[in-house]
């Protein structure tokens, strides 16, 4: 069972403080410039989620229009649709904290991302082939 | 070569292939939209194409000028192009899962 990092506040939370939760502050208010590799390396790993996001819309858009007749269709074009809008909010956050924690020569924060959208693109890909193979079978 | 890595040819190459990605992503949320008749949404789709033309554009003139700055050791982050980017992406990527939903609704 894959549990969301989501902490459900006691009291109403403002939201400037709900916004910086998703989208950090500058992270070159913090440090010192880090080994410009590193600076580099996070950056072309910010672009890699990105790639991923618009990978996973595109293939959302697609099975929308590519598969008419698929009872399936609906659910799994809206879910692989859902984890991109996921990825692609998540992505500046990570990219942000991870160079603030390089900055402070902190280690690099940890992450549930990558298992969230491994198990849910795998889950929607073999619910969608196998509600498919039934589909053809009846 | 001043950058034995070639770090910044390859971080270069990725703002590039993440360009052409956004591209690419615009012109199918474009053309679905078009043939879904949301024409606002079509719309979104090609300024979407615009944004990722645009990156593809900074991004090459830009890392001619990346070398100046890993000599002088000047802050090589791009906070304005990460943000464009990502702000660009969330937006395009809600904008598509409306229109799913749209098209799923209205059957």
């Amino acid at each position: 069972v894959v549990v969301l990092p989501l902490r459900l506040p006691s009291a109403p939370v403002p939201l400037s403080k709900a916004l910086r939760a998703v989208v950090p502050p500058d992270p070159r208010r913090s440090g010192t410039d880090p080994d410009y590799r590193f600076t580099l390396a996070n950056e072309r790993t910010f672009l890699a989620w990105i790639r991923t996001a618009l990978a996973l819309s595109a293939a959302g858009l697609a099975a929308i229009h590519l598969l008419p007749d698929f009872t399936g269709r609906d659910p799994l074009g809206v879910s692989l649709l859902a984890l991109s809008v996921l990825v692609a909010v998540a992505a500046y956050r990570r990219w942000a904290l991870a160079e603030a924690a390089m900055r402070r020569q902190e280690p690099l924060p940890a992450s549930r991302l990558p298992a969230v959208i491994a198990v849910g693109t795998a889950a929607a890909g073999v619910a969608a082939s196998i509600l498919f193979v039934v589909e053809q079978v009846r | 070569v001043f950058d034995p890595g070639l770090q910044q040819e390859r971080t270069s190459l990725a703002w590039e292939r993440t360009a052409v990605a956004l591209m690419v992503a615009g012109v199918l949320l474009a053309r679905y939209a078009a043939q879904d008749a949301h024409p606002a949404i079509a719309a979104l789709g090609v300024a979407q194409t615009m944004v990722g033309a645009a990156v593809l554009v900074w991004a090459g003139v830009h890392y001619d000028g990346l070398h100046g700055l890993l000599r002088t050791g000047g802050d090589v982050t791009h906070p304005t192009a990460t943000r464009l980017v990502g702000a660009a992406t969330v937006a395009f990527t809600s904008v598509a899962l409306v229109l799913a939903v749209l098209v799923s609704l209205t059957g």
